[in-house]
């Protein structure tokens, strides 16, 4: 009976173990949330460290929240894209935030790879992805878009396909036109592709 | 004396020669039966339909899928673990393909040059698609299109097992082994 007791002490202190340090098998990332849920605000520190929430970085028709990333192939074959993004929706009352989760990207080489490839939205990092596991992000790039009230609207890619030559369907576009324009929007959701976020 | 200088002079030569003909021998005589040349790696363009047919299909052996890209550092990492995998049962109980989702672009260059330096022999395809959502969604309607990923079907064309990221591969040996038995037993 002492034996099987200290078996289930022993037990209990490895499970313990494993679970406060945070190991997670690959391929396990929380669900992000429904559409229509809120997401609640949250606060993260730009390239140069100085922490911004989402409310202060909201735009007053809502915001894009983009998943990017500094190595990512697919997320590179968008940075023009998401710059003209930024700016076509600027002037909508839209703003667009990007996030970076990846840990093996520190805020140096965020910062270096916006001003290589021109970025002027703003750029978040995400130090051990905890807004990457709130919004269930699992890929570069990966689109949210939240209304004024953080009503998340849409989620998925930006677009069909990283050759820009090959856009059959700009679903993040059309959520957002729709949405500007008070109409229902048709395809919420869509398959964001692209490279995994290199969680830490 | 003179003449037994000749003679060590003579065999000297003889010695010199000697010594010379294996050399040139070795030289211009057959030489080690070159390495078997590596068969051209061929990367095949897929389209959804035809993943489909290919995955859904009732066939005589199980099937293992591995989608995965170039681009992709965990797909690249578990790249060796799947050739070992590939080795140990496709002659005789398992087929095995890859499913690229580079860019097409890549089909005659980024993507057989890694499969070469992997020694890879398993068929090989890219999917050459506009959208990449209906392909990622027929495979398993909670696939986000995130990569690697990793299915295995019976030869009814049922899923048995799938995973998300770098493969264990002792984990999907044992899914495997479920199905088949390894070429060495």
């Amino acid at each position: 009976m002492r034996n099987v007791a200290i078996l289930l002490a022993f037990a209990f202190v490895i499970a313990g173990a494993v679970i406060g340090s945070g190991v997670r098998a690959e391929g396990e990332i929380p669900a992000a949330p429904a559409i229509g849920a809120t997401i609640e605000n949250f606060t993260l520190p730009d390239v140069s460290g100085q922490e911004h929430s989402l409310k202060s970085l909201a735009g007053k028709n809502g915001t894009v929240l983009l998943f990017i990333a500094v190595q990512c192939p697919v997320s590179n074959a968008y940075n023009e894209r998401m710059e003209k993004l930024a700016a076509d929706y600027k002037a909508k009352g839209v703003a667009v935030i990007g996030i970076n989760s990846n840990v093996k990207e520190d805020s140096d080489a965020v910062k270096a790879h916006a001003a290589e490839h021109k970025l002027t939205f703003p750029i978040l990092k995400d130090p051990g992805n905890k807004i990457a596991d709130k919004l269930g992000a699992s890929v570069t790039p990966e689109a949210y878009f939240i209304d004024p009230n953080n009503k998340l609207l849409y989620h998925g890619r930006i677009d069909n396909s990283r050759n820009e030559a090959q856009i059959e369907t700009s679903d993040l576009r059309n959520a957002l036109d729709a949405a500007l324009t008070g109409k229902a929007i048709d395809k919420p959701e869509a398959k964001a592709f692209g490279c995994t976020i290199k969680r830490a | 004396m003179r003449f037994s200088r000749v003679v060590i002079a003579v065999c000297f030569c003889v010695l010199l020669a000697s010594l010379a003909v294996p050399a040139q021998k070795r030289k211009t005589g057959p030489a080690k039966s070159p390495a078997k040349p590596q068969k051209p790696i061929v990367v095949s363009a897929i389209d959804t339909d035809a993943l489909k047919q290919l995955i859904s299909e009732q066939r005589e052996r199980p099937l293992l899928v591995n989608f995965w890209a170039t681009w992709c550092d965990p797909c690249r990492d578990e790249f060796p673990d799947l050739v070992k995998i590939d080795n140990e049962y496709r002659p005789h109980s398992l087929d095995f393909i890859t499913v690229s989702l580079d860019d097409f672009s890549d089909i005659k260059t980024e993507v057989p040059k890694f499969l070469g330096s992997m020694k890879a022999t398993m068929p090989a395809y890219l999917l050459n698609v506009n959208d990449p959502e209906p392909a990622i969604s027929l495979v398993d309607a909670q696939w986000s299109g995130s990569l690697p990923a990793t299915f295995l079907y019976n030869a009814k064309g049922e899923v048995v097992y799938k995973h998300m990221g770098r493969v264990d591969p002792n984990e999907l040996r044992a899914a495997i082994d479920k199905l088949v038995k390894k070429t060495d037993e």
